[in-house]
């Protein structure tokens, strides 16, 4: 039976529960529902959750566990002498699904009786004439020992399948007997649903951290297995980033670091004062009907994909820039040579910045007591020099965590430094020369025809480790800086 | 030390400092301030009582146009200091502020040192000539707010690590650092403790030497203890302004005698 029906069947069981489970509790009482403990829909809905709730566990167990399983069991039918070189038993495996599915298209295709399915052998006829009628290609001539190994995986799954209905149904009755058992006027039925909404909400929480956590360990498994084939030193401390995919490559960080920091410090240098001014006018002399206005104008900003403020820096501010500081240009320094370079792409970034500043600053400055505003008015301020004097120092703690946030924001960028920094891994001091960051990097080692297991390759998660841990530290930066800020007002 | 005892102390009490004629205030829609007038002296303290809304600190806000940073306010009527008008259109809000200064309800030093809360004001308007001289004014204007010897051995230590009473004095410093002429305060010991209380009305009592003081209060009591004129407001008019004495033991107003007796309020 397909998963799709037995969930179908588990929903209407608990649908069922649910209406069973409240018609009792309320029969319990004599159908006056102001004597239960809690309130019919209650007693309803704690039936269906014990429905529901165990069996779709244990579905959700037995789905991620049964292929695991049944492979384990197959492979070992897989002689050592049927993996070509280079190649591992993964690769064999894969073979073995291919048949396996194929078998199964056939087999509801009516191409092969389920029996002919079981019985055939690879010495006796073409499996792949066969699959191929049906639609599944295979790349070479299907071995015996393949095929058995595919017919036993196919058998192994197809009782694995049943047993997985049979036991999901009978939990799922069981369930839902239980639930009608306890159905009666005095059973807590709102505790419990209340404490299972917990574990829900708790389940989504420790589902994101798990997931960042799981982040983490992926990308620091492969940089282990890059850092065994390249020295640590050479890539944290070399100068030279020339990958080279015939192997022997100079894979060091400092020359994209030091690209990301100096486009990132162009992007804060744009961004900051312009983000800032806009939230010094927005929270203190824009009107009511102004701010309604240009605040979300501002944000919409934020909204733009970074795919487009690329496009913007290589088609427009790029040529731009060029017009004026490169070759014949109106300034004619000729200090530029090509479109991307470290301040295109640090000024786009920098106006994608500024409604991240804006927007936190202009919260963080309209948390500053209007009480201090009045009392610095009250000596005979005006609004600029309370501005200067009292809201801005008050809200520079809050301020800089508003910065460092846009930081981490501007060096985990990609898009825009692809498309306007260009691909060339230099030390530089000039803003005009082409350079390029770690995620530009991370993009273009991953992409392309690389082998998985080479250095070229494992680099990229060297380096988002990396990028990982700076982020991270300017986040938690900001984080114990926003925070300490708040605790003064309140 | 400060020079309480000046001669022109008691010799005239009668000078009219600010005097309000047909004053009207408008929030939005709401007719919050109803045809007040209103004669304040020089050297004493005037206290404005009433029940809650009835306009009293919307009025004291007039009289340093500190109504204006309110969208929605608009004042009509002439408020006069010292004969001028200062609804005026030449007169600049920013330098009324200085010479009528505010304390408020709720203690509000800045996030600074205690130094820098009372050189604020003075810093601002260039009132000191160098450095030596805004420590001056600074020791001055912490020993009129009667917290000199509470704060001289820290007056880099910030400014909201005070307690509450403490606070409000250096609120009281940093508002007479400017030297102004009238000092305004809205309700001013109602965020306080009565021992703080007790002493920010000592206090009051003896800033009348130097300055007029507009004192808005909830309590009735602090309104007999510290002023010499009351003024009682009710939904927005002015009831009934005399001698404090008058107004509390014989008053005009039915109205008057029903609040101070806690039939209204």
């Amino acid at each position: 039976m397909p998963v799709f029906w037995l969930v179908l069947i588990l929903l209407a069981l608990a649908v069922a529960g649910y209406f069973i489970g409240r018609i009792r509790a309320v029969n319990s009482v004599g159908g006056d529902s102001r004597v239960l403990h809690s309130l019919p829909v209650y007693y309803g809905a704690s039936a269906a959750i014990s429905v529901l709730v165990p069996a779709m566990g244990l579905l959700a167990i037995w789905l991620l566990a049964q292929p695991i399983l049944v492979e384990r069991s197959v492979s070992g039918m897989i002689p050592s002498s049927l993996i070509p070189d280079g190649a591992n038993l993964n690769l064999v495996m894969a073979d073995v699904r291919r048949v396996a599915e194929g078998l199964n298209v056939a087999v509801q295709q009516g191409a092969i009786s389920n029996e002919q399915a079981r019985t055939l052998r690879a010495e006796t006829s073409d499996i792949r004439a066969v699959l191929g009628q049906v639609g599944v290609a295979l790349g070479q001539e299907v071995r015996p020992e393949v095929l058995r190994a595919a017919q036993s995986y196919r058998n192994l799954s197809a009782s694995g399948a049943l047993a997985m209905t049979v036991t999901v149904l009978a939990l799922a009755m069981v369930g839902l007997g239980v639930s009608i058992r306890i159905s009666h006027g005095q059973f807590r039925a709102r505790n419990v649903v209340e404490r299972v909404i917990l574990l829900l909400l708790m389940a989504a929480a420790s589902l994101a951290i798990l997931t960042t956590i799981g982040i983490v360990f992926s990308m620091l498994f492969e940089s282990i297995n890059f850092f065994r084939l390249h020295s640590v030193s050479d890539f944290f401390f070399g100068a030279t980033w020339a990958p080279n995919f015939r192997g022997d490559s100079d894979l060091s960080i400092l020359p994209l670091l030091w690209g990301t920091l100096y486009i990132s410090f162009i992007a804060l240098l744009v961004a900051v004062p312009i983000g800032l001014f806009a939230a010094i006018f927005l929270s203190e002399y824009a009107g009511p009907k102004t701010r309604a206005i240009a605040k979300p104008l501002l944000e919409i900003l934020a909204g733009i994909p970074t795919i487009v403020y690329g496009l913007f820096a290589l088609l427009t501010v790029g040529p731009l820039l060029v017009s004026l500081f490169g070759q014949s240009g109106t300034l004619g320094v000729n200090w530029m040579s090509g479109a991307t370079s470290v301040l295109t792409a640090g000024a786009v970034m920098g106006i994608m910045l500024v409604p991240f500043v804006s927007s936190l600053s202009d919260d963080i400055i309209n948390a500053v007591p209007q009480s201090i505003r009045d009392g610095s008015l009250g000596l005979g301020a005006t609004p600029s020099e309370t501005i200067r004097n009292v809201v801005i120092p008050a809200a520079l703690p809050g301020i800089v965590g508003a910065i460092l946030l846009a930081a981490s924001r501007a060096i985990g960028e990609t898009m825009i430094v692809v498309m306007g920094a260009g691909a060339i891994a230099k030390f530089s001091l000039s803003p005009f020369d082409s350079m390029t960051t770690i995620t530009t990097r991370i993009v273009s080692q991953l992409t392309g025809d690389g082998d998985f297991s080479s250095p070229e390759t494992l680099v990229a998660f060297a380096l988002g480790l990396t990028l990982f841990v700076l982020t991270l530290g300017l986040n938690v930066l900001a984080l114990v800086i926003v925070r300490k800020y708040r605790e003064q007002y309140e | 030390m400060f020079d309480a005892q000046r001669p022109g102390d008691t010799v005239d009490q009668k000078e009219t400092k600010i005097s309000a004629r047909n004053v009207q205030v408008y929030y939005g829609d709401t007719h919050a301030i109803k045809d007040v007038n209103v004669d304040i002296e020089s050297k004493s303290v005037t206290a404005f009582i009433g029940p809650s809304g009835c306009g009293k600190s919307t009025f004291l806000r007039c009289i340093n146009r500190m109504n204006d940073t309110i969208d929605i306010c608009r004042v009509q009527g002439d408020i006069l200091l010292d004969g001028e008008d200062i609804y005026d259109k030449k007169v600049d809000p920013v330098q009324l502020r200085a010479k009528v200064g505010m304390v408020f309800q709720k203690p509000n030093p800045f996030p600074k040192s205690i130094y820098d809360n009372v050189a604020y004001g003075p810093r601002i308007h260039g009132l000191a000539r160098s450095r030596a001289d805004l420590d001056v004014i600074v020791e001055k204007s912490l020993r009129r707010g009667a917290i000199w010897d509470e704060v001289k051995d820290r007056l880099h230590a910030p400014g909201t690590g005070l307690s509450g009473g403490q606070q409000q004095r250096l609120c009281i410093a940093r508002a007479v650092a400017t030297e102004p002429e009238v000092l305004l305060m809205d309700e001013p010991c109602s965020a306080l403790d009565p021992i703080a209380t007790a002493q920010v009305e000592e206090l009051i009592d003896e800033l009348r030497n130097q300055y007029s003081v507009v004192i808005v209060t909830h309590s009735m009591q602090q309104a007999a203890r510290v002023s010499q004129k009351t003024a009682f407001f009710h939904l927005g008019n002015l009831v009934e302004y005399g001698d404090t004495s008058q107004i509390f033991t014989n008053p005009k107003d039915e109205r008057t005698e029903s609040y101070i007796t806690g039939r209204i309020g």
